[in-house]
């Protein structure tokens, strides 16, 4: 009997999702590369992220000569120092300050999300719970904080206190809080009304004890799906704010600034110092937003 | 219904004089020194007395936002620090650049993702609705600014098909009298074909970025959007009526899309504020580069006025979108 549950269940698994399997495996590596790359990165750069080498504006090498370069590399045979992703107009190597930037990216991101996702529960907690005027206060608050222009309060907010990572991770917090206030809140309204919360009262629990306890724990699935997709978007916007001037300073290595540092360049065809910190966005986002994507159907299911 | 309308413009206004209060004194409470960036670092005492003066910073802040009030209250919302030309005619002359960008770009996006959107749900998970699903993840996960270059490199730097990213116009052509302030609409008003055609030619790299970037989100959703109406009662009455497939999906997608009218109109004002980073890679001069400008030169009333006008605009379109449903949606109102 068990069996054949199994089996229709795996069925159905299988039928209704081939892809996000595969999607969700890329996402999840790619979100544990970032987080490997955001504790080890600055450590293990074959150059100083900041010490200008002798090559300026050096393109990688071909991809016909990246066989012969690794086979040397391996074995331990004598040769030129190798750039590969190039060098900057500057001489600064940039796969190293491709790998060291998630200290500052990743950081930030999941910083200002641990920190909104923490103020967001709570909040989201007492507005599910607390009286009627003080909810309501909360939610209002949210809809306010909300009805900002996301990317130009970002950037007054970053560049009037002052441009530096705890700054943007506030900022990015203060931001995204009502996201989380809200999705918890709805959770917390209807897990409110189960049996377990009944439970505890009737045992006499006092109120908040239960809330914390019992209700908080089984109204954070939501939030903790969202802060995946959240942490993307929390670097993408990192490195906006850096790429128009108005967040993390030079010279930092970070993805965002490497860009708008190289943007002149690219025209007169120094393409490879914009093209790789630009698809360390692109994958590490596209990551999170995989991951995410794939949490989010596994929870509904 | 009006009864809703107002209610929400009631709202709205209670959020649009939050908005401006908040951004007043986070401006006026966060340690930047506007005066020190406009006298230098090195100016004597008196001078830095004197520029405060004349900035009306010298006063107690309830005393600068009573008179900041009355201004607007009367219309005027102040010079810009760095131009000294009033701030609602600068905005005047940005503003619609961005609108022109971002409704042009929103409308071809929309126009793309719908068929792709109604795609995946037809045979949800699908080949189709597998690669589609994929592309719309990865596209709404994208750093626009990055494209854009890289877009500049491809079909300028390479192919020579894109002017180049200086802006709205040729430098060397003669802008079309400004009218509406819509480059495109300005150029047809006045005859100007040439005018016209330079003006499109110029926004053809930044409305791909952003469509590419907006088709994400728009799939998504949708898609969403389709295969929960797909599964109604009434769609199944249409099947066994034996209405073809196109026309099951056509009676699906009209309720599929109404309740999609409120995410575009959160989706408007997103971008509306987002339209930064496009403008800087693009050069465009819209209401994001002057933001920008603003911003780093803490011109406080150009500040203002900027988050006040993006956030007007998006409330209103929220409002609009959210009546229109309600008028064809008679439950919500009620």
């Amino acid at each position: 009997m068990s069996e054949v549950l199994d089996l229709a269940d795996a069925g159905a698994v299988h039928v209704a999702t081939p892809a996000p399997s595969f999607l969700f495996r890329l996402g999840a590596a790619l979100v544990v590369l970032s987080l490997v790359l955001m504790v080890v990165g600055p450590w293990i750069t074959p150059y100083d992220p900041n010490r200008p080498t002798f090559e300026i504006s050096e393109p990688p090498p071909a991809l016909t000569a990246i066989p012969g370069l690794l086979w040397r590399v391996i074995t331990g045979a004598p040769h030129d120092p190798i750039h590969w992703f190039g060098t900057d107009s500057s001489g600064l190597d940039v796969f190293s300050r491709v790998v060291a930037a998630p200290r500052t990216d990743v950081a930030i991101a999941v910083g200002a999300n641990v920190v909104s996702l923490i103020l967001g529960s709570l909040l989201g907690l007492l507005a599910g719970f607390a009286r009627p005027w003080i909810a309501g206060t909360v939610m209002r608050i949210s809809d306010l904080i909300q009805a900002f222009p996301v990317f130009i309060t970002g950037m007054i907010l970053v560049t009037f206190a002052g441009r530096s990572n705890m700054t943007i991770v506030l900022t990015l917090a203060f931001l995204y809080t009502p996201i989380y206030v809200r999705l918890t809140r709805a959770e917390v309204l209807s897990q409110r009304t189960r049996g377990f919360v009944d439970a505890a009262r009737v045992l006499g629990k006092p109120e908040g004890f239960i809330a914390l306890r019992h209700v908080l724990p089984n109204a954070l699935a939501p939030s903790l799906i969202q802060a995946s997709v959240t942490i993307g978007f929390a670097i993408l916007m990192t490195a906006g704010l850096s790429f128009v001037g108005a967040g993390v300073r030079p010279p930092t290595p970070e993805w965002g600034l490497m860009i708008a540092a190289s943007a002149n360049e690219l025209i007169q065809g120094e393409w490879w110092s914009s093209l790789f910190p630009g698809l360390a966005i692109s994958l590490t986002v596209f990551g999170y937003a995989a991951f995410g994507n794939g949490l989010e159907r596994i929870y509904d299911r | 219904m009006l009864n809703f309308i107002a209610r929400r413009l009631v709202v709205a206004m209670f959020q649009l004089v939050g908005l401006v209060l908040v951004v007043f004194f986070a401006i006026r409470m966060l340690p930047a020194d506007p005066v020190a960036r406009l006298v230098g670092m090195n100016s004597t005492p008196e001078a830095y007395r004197m520029s405060q003066q004349a900035l009306g910073l010298d006063k107690p802040m309830l005393e600068q936002l009573r008179s900041y009030i009355a201004g607007v209250a009367t219309g005027d919302f102040g010079r810009s620090w760095v131009s000294g030309a009033p701030v609602m005619e600068d905005i005047r002359n940005v503003l619609p650049v961005t609108i022109e960008l971002i409704t042009i770009s929103f409308i071809l996006a929309f126009l793309i993702s719908v068929p792709l959107g109604m795609l995946c749900a037809l045979r949800p998970g699908g080949v189709a609705d597998t690669a589609t699903f994929t592309y719309s993840l990865f596209a709404g996960s994208q750093p626009e600014f990055w494209w854009g270059l890289l877009f500049i490199y491809i079909f300028f730097a390479m192919l020579g098909w894109a002017p180049p990213p200086l802006g709205r116009l040729d430098p060397m052509s003669t802008p079309p009298a400004s009218i509406s302030g819509f480059i495109t609409v300005d150029s047809l008003l006045a005859g100007n074909i040439a005018a016209f055609r330079d003006g499109l030619h110029h926004l053809m790299l930044p409305v791909a970025t952003k469509v590419f970037v907006l088709s994400g989100p728009i799939i998504k959703m949708v898609r969403q959007n389709m295969v929960r109406v797909l599964g109604a009662d009434y769609v199944l009455y249409a099947r066994a009526s034996g209405l073809p497939p196109w026309r099951v999906a056509l009676i699906a997608l009209k309720n599929a899309l109404v309740p999609a009218l409120t995410l575009l109109g959160v989706l408007y004002g997103y971008i509306l504020g987002g339209a930064v980073l496009i403008e800087t890679v693009f050069s465009l001069g819209g209401i994001g580069q002057y933001a920008v400008r603003s911003v780093l030169a803490f011109d406080y009333p150009a500040i203002q006025a900027v988050v006040l006008v993006i956030a007007a605009i998006s409330l209103f379109v929220y409002l609009a979108l959210d009546v229109i449903h309600a008028w064809i949606d008679p439950r919500l109102a009620s």
